[in-house]
């Protein structure tokens, strides 16, 4: 599609008929968690849409962020999705590399000043920047240089986002995340490890259809995918109301599909868009396959406790330290005990 | 780190701790601090049984003062009772005590324990409000009973608004009510609330103490 | 050899969200019979358990008009046993669904031959004519 043809036209020319244009409209309303009320609204922002450049950058991570991404469950609505925005620089998809896919990088970066979108998934490391470099650039450097220009960055997966795996406890390369090194940009994070492939590109509709920022949560997720916790919206709530709980994975209640707040299950505490939006085709998502939300679209997941053990257990410590505790406690029993015969010996003394 | 982050981490494993070494160090330092030699003749030899049966019969009130102090017996009872329950049966909570003690026992489905909950707020409201209006009730409460009814029953709203979703971020108000707890496990050993662990020790003392000197209460 | 089915996992599970859409799309039909606007509710967006989008479709029921778009993959448009209320599924080329709405309306907008389209009929037409 040349950039200065609007999607509208380009779907014409592609044999799309306006019935096709509003059904790509309706499902990327509804991909948007847009009200179904919005679609003329979204059809008219989409018909004028210019195409955005978007460029990609991929830093300390596993790919899953694009394994996800590529396996999303609207090839059609996404395909037109990704047709529809130019992404000039994806360092995984493409196939160049090395300095020249660096050059154009660079001249996408020029040609589309203040305007493209910057893509980031992975953590960047601080401690040694050595730990990952494309080209012989640093993370580090690649990243500042091109958010330099960019119009907003989107932070896709929980590391870009907030540091995620790299940068659990004890940290080895210092990652960080984008947020932490890029302060006068614009940033979307959509988190989750991966994220719902449908939010990432839900994202980038918003972007094509609306060309501004989705309205954010605190942490910087976008509203309309991060605004309610995953116990809200799950269907095994009623049985956590009823106190009925899977005590084991192959129980009678994890058989009647029994809520997992026993088994470590963080629902309640973690919010994405799963229970709703749902994962592999709209198939289901973790708890709906029987295992517990990890938590992952959180800050710091990774280092809360166990992914088994409930969230009101907490992480208390180790008997030992309790045990310890009752030792010093003894001890200064035993401290005060003497310190007080002490003193009513002087008195004694003192009276006779 | 979040607020609950920290409620669930460094919090909690602090006020534990604290708590441990805090109700210790009272029970070591009352056994081995000096005893007074009682040097009169023993009325009676039945220390043991004297105390044994205290902890019983000062379960219920005396009979001569029954009629008195009846609704505070009552409302008393209830108050006790329900803390406990919610305490106990709420199964977030028996979690947590699964997690420390290292098994489980049933619970009360969520929102039976709410109600519970709910009754047992209830009656501590009025009885704190009774204690702040009644003449002697009054002269008889200290700042330390006070502090104590504000983080209990601050424990109790918080974990009512947490269970109920009634307040925006579940997270948030969780962290608060988990916050206010370990406030409370810090005050026990340093407050009246001892009494939650020392009830049993000091009836304990005073029925073998009262038993020795024949008195009959 | 066991397949997936054997294994008895239970779903029969209620959100409680069937009865309240079931209500929100009487509401819609009176509306819509009294003159009012039409409504449309997003299937994909509502916390169901598994078993309840079956229920839905089992209340509901199919009416009288079952009609099918192509364009870009097959969309089905079902007129439900309640004239009005239809279900729209939409799917991509490799037959994925990927949204599904209920129309409270007196006709989908997709069915409606749109004027963009009209137009562009109408030029091939008279191209057709001339040659
Ligand atoms: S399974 Fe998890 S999210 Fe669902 S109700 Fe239970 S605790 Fe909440
Ligand atoms: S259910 Fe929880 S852990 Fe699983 S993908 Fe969703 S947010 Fe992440």
């Amino acid at each position: 599609m040349p950039k200065d043809q609007n999607l509208g036209e380009y779907l014409r020319l592609q044999g799309v008929s306006r019935r096709g244009f509003l059904k790509f409209c309706s499902a990327t309303a509804s991909l948007m968690a847009l009200p179904p009320s919005a679609v003329a609204q979204v059809a008219e922002a989409l018909a004028t849409a210019r195409r955005p450049s978007v460029i990609w950058l991929s830093f300390q991570e596993c790919t899953g962020c694009t394994e996800s991404l590529t396996r999303s469950h609207a090839p059609t609505v996404e395909s037109l999705i990704f047709d529809a925005i130019s992404l000039d620089y994806h360092h995984t998809l493409q196939a160049a590399a090395g300095h020249g896919a660096e050059a154009a990088r660079e001249a996408a970066q020029e040609e589309n000043k203040g305007e493209y979108i910057l893509v980031v998934d992975g953590s960047i490391p601080v401690g040694n920047p050595a730990y990952s470099t494309i080209a012989g650039i640093s993370n580090l450097d690649m990243l500042k240089n091109a958010a330099q220009d960019c119009f907003a960055i989107v932070a896709v997966g929980t590391c870009a986002a907030f540091g995620g795996l790299p940068n659990a406890n004890p940290n080895p390369t210092g990652a960080v995340s984008v947020s932490e090194i890029i302060k006068d940009k614009p940033i979307i994070n959509v988190s989750g490890c991966p994220p719902i492939p449908a939010v990432i590109t839900g994202v980038l509709a918003h972007f094509l259809t609306f060309g501004s920022i989705p309205e954010l949560d605190s942490l910087g997720r976008p509203a309309a995918f991060f605004g309610q916790n995953i116990h809200d919206r799950c269907y095994r709530r009623p049985f956590y109301e009823r106190g009925q709980f899977a005590a084991t994975f192959d129980d009678e209640g994890a058989r009647k599909g029994w809520c997992l707040y026993k088994l470590g299950c963080k629902g309640p505490t973690t919010y994405n868009a799963c229970a709703t939006v749902k994962w592999n085709q709209g198939t289901g998502f973790p708890i709906q396959a029987g295992h517990g939300c990890i938590g992952c679209s959180e800050p710091n997941f990774w280092d809360k406790g166990g992914f088994y053990s409930p969230i009101s257990a907490g992480m208390w410590g180790t008997r030992e330290q309790l045990l310890g505790a009752a030792a010093v406690g003894a001890a200064l029993g035993v401290g005060s005990a003497i310190a007080a015969r002490r003193r009513q010996k002087k008195a004694q003394e003192t009276v006779l | 780190m979040t607020l609950l982050d920290f409620a669930l981490g460094p919090g909690l494993k602090w006020s534990l701790l604290i708590m441990i070494a805090g109700l210790t160090w009272r029970v070591v330092g009352v056994f081995l601090g000096r005893w007074r030699r009682d040097l009169s003749r023993p009325r009676s030899e039945a220390v043991v049984q004297g105390g044994l049966r205290t902890i019983i019969t000062r379960s219920a009130p005396a009979r001569e003062l029954e009629k008195n102090i009846r609704f505070q017996h009552i409302t008393g009872y209830i108050w006790h009772i329900g803390f406990f329950a919610t305490v106990l049966l709420f199964e977030p909570h028996i979690a947590f005590f699964e997690s420390v003690l290292g098994f489980a026992w049933p619970g009360l489905p969520s929102h039976l324990a709410l109600v519970v909950a709910a009754i047992t707020l209830a009656v501590l409201v009025m009885l704190t409000l009774r204690r702040m209006i009644h003449p002697v009730m009054r002269m008889i409460t200290s700042t330390d009973d006070y502090v104590s009814l504000i983080i209990i029953i601050s424990a109790m709203v918080t974990g009512i608004m947490a269970s109920t979703h009634m307040f925006p971020r579940y997270e948030t108000i969780l962290a608060v009510h988990i916050l206010n707890v370990e406030l409370l496990f810090i005050w026990i050993p340093f407050s009246k609330l001892g009494h939650l662990f020392f009830w049993l020790l000091s009836r304990y003392r005073i029925g073998s103490y009262f038993e020795r000197k024949g008195v009959k209460a | 050899m066991s397949s997936l089915d054997t294994i008895p996992v239970a779903t029969e599970v209620a959100t409680g969200n069937v009865e309240p859409l079931l209500h929100e799309i009487r509401h819609a039909l009176k509306r819509l019979a009294s003159g009012g606007e039409g409504t449309t509710i997003d299937l994909t967006r509502l916390p169901l358990a598994p078993s309840e989008e079956e229920r839905i479709e089992e209340t509901l029921g199919t009416g009288e008009v079952r009609a099918q778009v192509d364009a870009l993959g097959p969309t089905l448009i079902q007129e439900t046993s309640y004239p009005g209320v239809w279900l729209i599924t939409h799917k991509n080329v490799d037959d994925v669904v990927v949204a599904r709405f209920i129309e409270v309306t007196r006709i989908p907008e997709l069915l409606r031959s749109q004027q963009a389209d009209i137009d562009a009929g109408i030029d091939r037409l008279e191209d057709e004519l001339r040659n």
